[in-house]
């Protein structure tokens, strides 16, 4: 079901507007918007660092089958073209990796010069192992693509991240140990 | 193709894409992502056999003394080492608050023991077969509402909801009661039990959340077995087995429940680490997911009180 959706706010937010009014369900908490859209929404009120506030967390699926986000449909799977150059942050990218209230990547993977969880594979020699960045990307964004159980959180997606952020851990990744 | 083109084209396409995700089929469950192996779910503690695979080294007192023996780690015994086979020290004072509640007469002389016998001698191994249907509310009911109806009907207190001290340290004195019984929660006999173990499983394993977990995303393999940071998850089998459980020191914001954890406040924990939005004690999805861990349990001997932590540095020296 690899639906090809661009990543363009305007794009996607004319076509969930005529999903959602076809429907009749253009309500407030039925239809909660594209990923890049909630994070609009979530970055005027929290900041990366701090505990999520959690009124936004009904923005996405969630376990309750009698609240509306119990009844939200999964987020389609976006695919997305990376731009470059690769000109990120990486020492900025490196704190996004790092914090547990941020990207919170160290959880599963062990980073350049930075130990980490063991659930992902090791992303130490990452440099050395000449992955695309175009692949990079899009595993980042909506690893989905790749593999439709993929157990990684979908970045882009879900707006757990911005763009720029991505290209901020990218850097980091591809910047190897200090 | 020029941007705006494509834009349009794809837009459509999502819009699409949208729309079919809506359209469910009547009497058909909504389409959710799942993480993989529902299918493969018993309601049987011995089902981890098929999970992690450790089940042999904790099924039981001497497997765990022998996994031990052999120098196998705690997540090896499913941490059963000492979540199981130790009884929290710390946790008694918590039994003792929760007894005081348990024979504490209202203004009419009345308590808990007046229908439940002194000290909940009635209870005994009550624990063990819980949650089940409760005829009166209607629905299934797991320990925590059971005692707020309980105290509302028959003793006139409003106050002992869910996710107070009064019914937290309650839960966990009416579970020690049933120290040593086997879980045995009947989901197979057609009936509301079954539909909310059904309901439960398919909770367990869908993906929610900003991060797009499950809740079995990490308590299956490959993340069973493997480090999360410097933590390692535990599988789902054999766990509610010993909740309530006593979770010195961690709480979350704003708790008081003198650290005691029931399964809804615990599923609670997971989901605020998880990016989750956080269920409400007692609702019907949080004790769907319950009655789904609970009987996964099943054939499992109750222990309570243990500890959600180990106290004992034992393991430094092997």
């Amino acid at each position: 079901m690899n639906l090809t959706a661009l990543r363009q706010p305007g794009a996607r937010c004319l076509a969930a507007l005529v999903a959602a009014s076809v429907l009749g369900l253009f309500s407030p908490g039925v239809f909660a918007g594209s990923g890049q859209e909630k994070l609009q929404k979530i970055r005027a009120k929290w900041k990366p660092g701090e505990a999520m506030v959690p009124e936004f967390l009904t923005l996405y699926p969630c376990h309750e089958e009698d609240q509306p986000c119990g009844k939200l449909p999964p987020p389609a799977v976006e695919k997305v073209a990376f731009k470059g150059p690769l000109a990120g942050d990486a020492a900025r990218g490196e704190k996004i990796a790092l914090d547990v209230r941020w990207g919170n990547c160290a959880a599963c993977h062990a980073l350049p010069g930075a130990p980490g969880g063991s659930v992902g594979p090791s992303l130490a020699d990452y440099p050395q192992r000449r992955p695309p960045v175009q692949y990079t990307y899009q595993r980042i964004w909506d690893g989905r693509v790749f593999n439709p159980d993929a157990h990684m959180p979908i970045y882009g997606t879900q707006g757990v991240l911005t763009e720029e952020e991505i290209r901020d851990v990218m850097a980091f990744l591809y910047q190897g140990k200090k | 193709m020029n941007k705006s083109k494509a834009g349009l084209a794809l837009g459509a396409v999502a819009a699409v894409g949208a729309i079919a995700s809506w359209q469910a089929p009547a009497g058909e469950a909504a389409k959710h992502d799942y993480w993989p192996g529902r299918e493969k779910v018993i309601p049987h503690v011995s089902g981890d056999r098929r999970f992690s695979g450790t089940y042999d080294n904790w099924k039981d007192e001497a497997s765990i003394r022998a996994a031990k023996a052999k120098g196998l780690m705690s997540h090896e015994m499913n941490f059963k080492d000492f979540r199981w086979l130790e009884k929290s020290f710390d946790a008694w004072p918590v039994l003792e608050e929760g007894k005081e509640y348990f024979n504490q007469p209202n203004a009419a002389g009345k308590s808990c023991a007046s229908c439940h016998g002194p000290d909940g001698e009635k209870l005994k191994g009550v624990y063990a077969n819980l949650p089940r249907f409760n005829a009166r509310l209607g629905k299934v009911v797991v320990g925590p509402t059971q005692i707020r109806a309980c105290a509302k009907d028959y003793l006139g207190i409003d106050g002992w909801k869910e996710n107070t001290r009064p019914n937290s340290v309650l839960d966990m004195y009416v579970a020690h009661l049933s120290d040593g019984r086997k879980v045995d929660v009947d989901v197979i006999s057609p009936g509301p039990l079954k539909e909310a173990y059904e309901r439960g499983k398919n909770l367990y394993f869908k993906r929610t959340g900003q991060f797009h977990f499950a809740c079995a995303s990490c308590h299956t393999p490959p993340t069973v077995g493997n480090y999360l940071r410097g933590q390692r998850p535990s599988t789902f089998f054999g766990d509610a087995a010993h909740y309530p459980i006593y979770h010195f020191p961690y709480t979350l914001p704003g708790d008081d429940l003198a650290h005691v954890f029931t399964l809804q406040h615990q599923i609670r924990s997971c989901q605020m680490l998880s990016r989750m939005s956080q269920g409400t004690e007692g609702s019907r999805s949080m004790v769907d997911i319950e009655v789904f861990l609970k009987a996964s349990a099943n054939g499992y001997p109750m222990s309570i009180p243990t500890q959600e932590y180990n106290m004992s540095t034992d393991y430094l020296k092997r």
